[in-house]
């Protein structure tokens, strides 16, 4: 028995653009655009994320709407994820002892987006309620999982 | 915990950056001389003092410029490269 609850979502569908243009080209297809880099907005069903200054992550069924043809602009990025939502009330410990990001120093109202590592694996983190969204190259996806799954299991 | 500030992501543990290198303006290659061009090639300035580097916060893939005085160790500054005036 974990301290953490590890949900794999990584077959959600989910589709990347990025570039000087993108921004827009996402307002034209009738999505919200996050104003600020590293934010985040929900969607019906999943989410959209400001990865810096001009790269976005689409989660959920809006994702479909980035097949439509792109403009002078705006370039895909294939995101192949994997894709984990972490929750229990050990679930700070668990990044004090893998991450130097201060989760409980964040502001979760204005929906940040944190690109940063866990466990040496750089990842995007959106805190969001009681859970935690992570998202990383799906590369490291098992060894990630066995390496958080690990040190949960020594929190208990 | 030695911590640099990301212009973008702000302040982060220094195991989150790579270092890219101090920035040095390249000759001219159809201009330099061979001495020049293997001086700018081979050698590299290991002086302590104000160096202006590329670093790369890599979860993000972020490059930018940091000013930093290897002589005291201290960051003074990080910005994001907008070509030079």
């Amino acid at each position: 028995m974990s301290a953490i609850h590890f949900e794999n979502v990584s077959k959600t569908s989910r589709a990347g653009v990025k570039g000087p243009a993108a921004a827009a080209w996402l307002a034209i297809l009738g999505l919200p655009v996050p104003d600020a880099p590293n934010t985040w907005l929900p969607l019906e069903g999943g989410l959209i994320a400001r990865l810096g200054l001009s790269e976005f992550l689409v989660e959920g069924p809006a994702s479909a709407q980035l097949a439509a043809p792109i403009s002078h602009g705006v370039y895909p990025v294939l995101r192949q994820d994997t894709a984990l939502v972490l929750k229990g009330e050990r679930l700070n410990d668990l990044l004090l002892e893998t991450c130097s990001v201060n989760f409980l120093a964040i502001d979760r109202r204005t929906r940040p987006a944190l690109l940063t590592s866990i466990a040496g694996v750089g990842v995007t983190a959106i805190p969001d309620g009681n859970e935690l969204r992570l998202w990383c190259d799906c590369t490291y996806g098992e060894w990630f999982i066995d390496t958080l799954s690990s040190v949960a299991n020594e929190l208990i | 915990m030695k911590i640099m500030t990301c212009p973008v992501n702000g302040p982060r543990a220094i195991t989150e950056f790579a270092y890219g290198g101090e920035i040095r303006p390249m000759p001219n290659p159809n201009t330099a001389s061979d001495d020049q061009w293997a001086d700018y090639i081979f050698n590299r300035n290991g002086a302590p003092g104000m160096k202006r580097e590329w670093w790369c916060h890599t979860p993000s893939n972020t490059w930018f410029v940091a000013e930093r005085d290897t002589e005291r160790d201290l960051i003074m500054r990080t910005y994001l490269y907008m070509g030079e005036a």
